[in-house]
């Protein structure tokens, strides 16, 4: 049930008009009954086969019809005020509000200390106005658009805040690395420090180990980087399915 | 690697170097397609059932071709299916001189769909310009944060997207494949009994309603020498061959009849949504129709989820669609990849039915028609205007053609969906991406035209840079939400 509550109560006003001229009874076990319906689409879907006309008018019909009476019993529900079903979420007509929020982009001057704009402060407030948006997805609207760019931010403010911690680390970590790749290869081969820089083989060991310390920076990464690898390859062989039946086929007809 | 393969082991045999052309030249497989990841695995099979194709080709060096000549009658066709694709093919087939044999359970169908079509399909399908209700000249993109970029700037003033309706459309390429000389038969299709020897014709079942669609409908029987299945997503012609069955995304419409004063703003704009509370993996959409505007949005990985994705994407628009009815709810499958098989001996699937939609934007019409033609085409051409058997090579030449032409305008946008569509921040960079003017000149360009326009290194290279900009931003922004609580 709750998922066909809306994301916020204010909706119902709109669907009240929607729904103005339509002339179903509130049946409070509708919203289950849509779910099925929807099932029963996807289970066609999935079947393959299905489609003889009167079945689909039927369905699109009670489909129609169920998905009206569930947008009015919402509209209903919001009217009497019962909101036992639906959860509770923000108050009506809610909008971000900050008072450095001014015409669609912060406002920088509320954000200058010393003379200079605090960029951190940009992006905190950012932060938060996206994380609120993300629970309380807002209606866009033409009279009062969002300006703010987050480009506007110049390009140091980000470095020094997300990326100097973590280059902290990484450099570290390939130091070490290299430092132990190198002693390695020396203890191994007896090919010096100096020598190794001129051949080809150590510089590409050199090479792999700083990407791979910016690849795999936990060890979740690795995991990560083979699903990513997985991914991308996955509709390749999707549309490639089709040749290789031609093969399989071609051999066994033979 | 593989045609090197090939070439030696057509040198070291006896026959002729004719027959090895024309071998090579239909043993040939997709390359562009196969080189990517199963080149060692392809090689290997190629050589493997080489020898016994080449005995069949030597038989048969007398004739210039293999299939036998069909005397007192010419090819006969059916397609299964009058949307653009089956349309396309019908008229295809019958301009090349093919009995035709169209077969539509109801021909005023009104199909849940965008109904956008790219400007060159106009041209390529000679398409009236009555038919197209409105010319979408601009695109909103409004990211999860609602910062809206419009996409149109660059469009030149005779270039526009076309929205059709899909019952006008449809209707239209069935008459004119009507014209040219296919039979449209009003029936449903029901199965389809497959050749027990080779060149035998193919049974087709169905009940053909006479005009009235109420009925139940007469039990007939059609004998055809190929079909073409573009029955769409739910086809029976895959079911039929054993096609194999593809991930579907769903699109849920509503068909939302606005106030004039409303209308004006969608005149001759489109909207695009985009986040997560719209839908996980696709877009919610605001397209302009006749008379009234479509509200919907998709999705493949939470089909439970669609109705409050479309509650969503109606909050997002509430505004600009205030005090709006709804006329009609639809809701329809989407592929979202080819079947597993989209051929089997003289049987092709085409249009949505082989699972021809593309990524990211969801457009399938024009791929329908296309493939439709592209489909027709080829099989004109294996059976010498209507004059020969056709067999199974033939139509591979349609599927390779196929492949080859459209494979990287697919791929691409799967790339484009997987990297933008993936989240939030990922959004967010997507529509900072599009505020670009050189974006919107390239995703035009090769949305209305079909091709791929190499574009300006330097450009390429300073968006490359952008995008990577965009990205490595909106995710610190979503590093940093994570952590702090409202």
């Amino acid at each position: 049930m709750a998922l066909f509550s809306p994301p916020s109560t204010h909706f119902p006003t709109i669907s009240a008009t929607f729904t103005s001229k339509t002339h179903f009874t509130q049946k409070p076990y509708l919203p289950l009954k849509f779910k099925r319906n929807l099932l029963f689409l996807s289970i066609k879907a999935t079947e393959n086969g299905a489609g003889i006309v009167e079945e689909e008018k039927v369905e699109k019909k009670k489909e129609e019809a169920s998905v009206t009476e569930v947008v009015k019993e919402e509209a209903s529900l919001g009217s009497n005020g019962v909101s036992a079903v639906a959860p509770v979420e923000a108050p009506v007509a809610l909008k971000f509000k900050d008072p450095r929020w001014v015409g669609g982009t912060w406002d920088l001057k509320q954000f200058e200390k010393d003379g200079k704009t605090n960029w951190d402060a940009v992006i905190d407030a950012e932060v938060r106005r996206r994380k609120w948006l993300q629970d309380n997805p807002e209606t866009s609207s033409n009279d009062d658009p969002v300006v703010f760019d987050t480009s506007i931010i110049p390009w140091w403010s980000w470095v020094k805040r997300f990326h100097l911690p973590e280059a902290e680390l990484l450099n570290g970590r390939a130091a070490m690395i290299g430092f132990f790749m190198a002693y390695l290869v020396d203890s191994l081969t007896g090919v010096g420090l100096v020598d190794q820089m001129g051949n080809f083989f150590c510089k590409t060991l050199l090479f792999v180990a700083v990407v791979g310390v910016l690849l795999v920076r936990k060890n979740e990464d690795v995991e990560n980087l083979k699903k990513l690898l997985e991914e991308t390859t996955f509709y390749d062989k999707q549309w490639q399915a089709t040749w290789q039946d031609e093969t399989a086929s071609g051999s066994k007809k033979d | 690697m593989a045609s090197i393969a090939l070439n030696a082991r057509f040198t070291t045999t006896t026959c002729d170097r004719k027959t090895t052309e024309h071998s090579r030249e239909t043993l040939k497989t997709f390359i562009g397609l196969r080189q990517t990841t199963l080149a060692n695995h392809n090689f290997h099979s190629l050589t493997k059932n080489l020898p016994s194709q080449q005995i069949n080709r030597r038989l048969s060096i007398k004739a210039a071709k293999s299939s036998p000549k069909i005397t007192g009658r010419n090819l006969r066709v059916a397609v299964i299916g009058g949307g653009p694709a089956g349309g396309a093919a019908a008229e295809t087939l019958a301009k090349g001189g093919i009995e035709t044999y169209l077969i539509e359970r109801k021909l005023d169908n009104c199909k849940p769909c965008g109904g956008a079509i790219p400007l060159c399909m106009v041209g390529e399908f000679d398409l009236p310009l009555d038919i197209i209700d409105r010319r979408v000249t601009k695109m909103k993109m409004i990211s999860p944060s609602n910062v809206a970029v419009d996409i149109g700037q660059t469009l030149k003033p005779d270039e526009y997207i076309g929205m059709v309706r899909r019952e006008v459309l449809d209707a239209y390429l069935r008459e004119r494949a009507e014209k040219s000389g296919a039979t449209v038969i009003n029936g449903l299709f029901l199965k389809m009994d497959l050749p027990k020897e080779p060149n035998a014709p193919y049974v087709l079942h169905y009940s053909a309603f006479d005009g009235k669609t109420g009925g139940v409908g007469e039990r007939s029987t059609l004998e055809v020498d190929a079909v073409i299945g573009a029955d769409g997503a739910n086809s029976r012609v895959a079911k039929a061959i054993n096609a194999g069955d593809y991930d579907y995304a769903i699109a849920f419409q509503e068909r939302i009849k606005i106030p004039d004063d409303k209308m004006v703003y969608y005149e001759n704009l489109a909207e695009m949504y985009v986040g997560d509370d719209v839908s996980p993996d696709f877009y919610g959409w605001v397209f302009p129709k006749c008379d009234h505007v479509a509200v919907g949005t998709g999705t493949v990985t939470h089909k439970g989820d669609i109705k409050k994705f479309q509650v969503a994407t109606r909050n997002r628009a509430k505004d600009k669609i205030l005090g709006g009815k709804i006329i009609r709810v639809e809701a329809h499958p989407i592929p979202e990849h080819p079947r597993p098989r989209r051929l089997s001996g003289r049987v092709a699937l085409v249009g949505d039915a082989a699972g021809y939609v593309t990524k990211c934007s969801g457009e399938g019409i024009y791929f329908a028609a296309k493939s439709g033609r592209m489909c027709g085409e080829a099989i004109v051409e294996g059976s010498e205007n209507g004059k020969r058997m056709i067999e199974e090579g033939d139509l591979r030449n349609y599927l390779e053609k196929w492949d080859k032409t459209y494979w990287p305008t697919y791929k691409v946008l799967d790339v484009l969906q997987k990297v933008f569509y993936r989240s939030n921040p990922a959004r967010e960079a997507f529509v900072e991406m599009c505020a670009d003017e050189y974006v919107q000149k390239m995703t035009f360009d090769s949305y209305l035209y079909k091709r791929v326009v190499p574009g300006n290194p330097l450009e390429d290279l300073k968006l490359a840079i952008n995008t990577i900009g965009s990205l490595v931003r909106a995710n610190a922004l979503r590093g940093e939400m994570d952590k702090i609580s409202l």
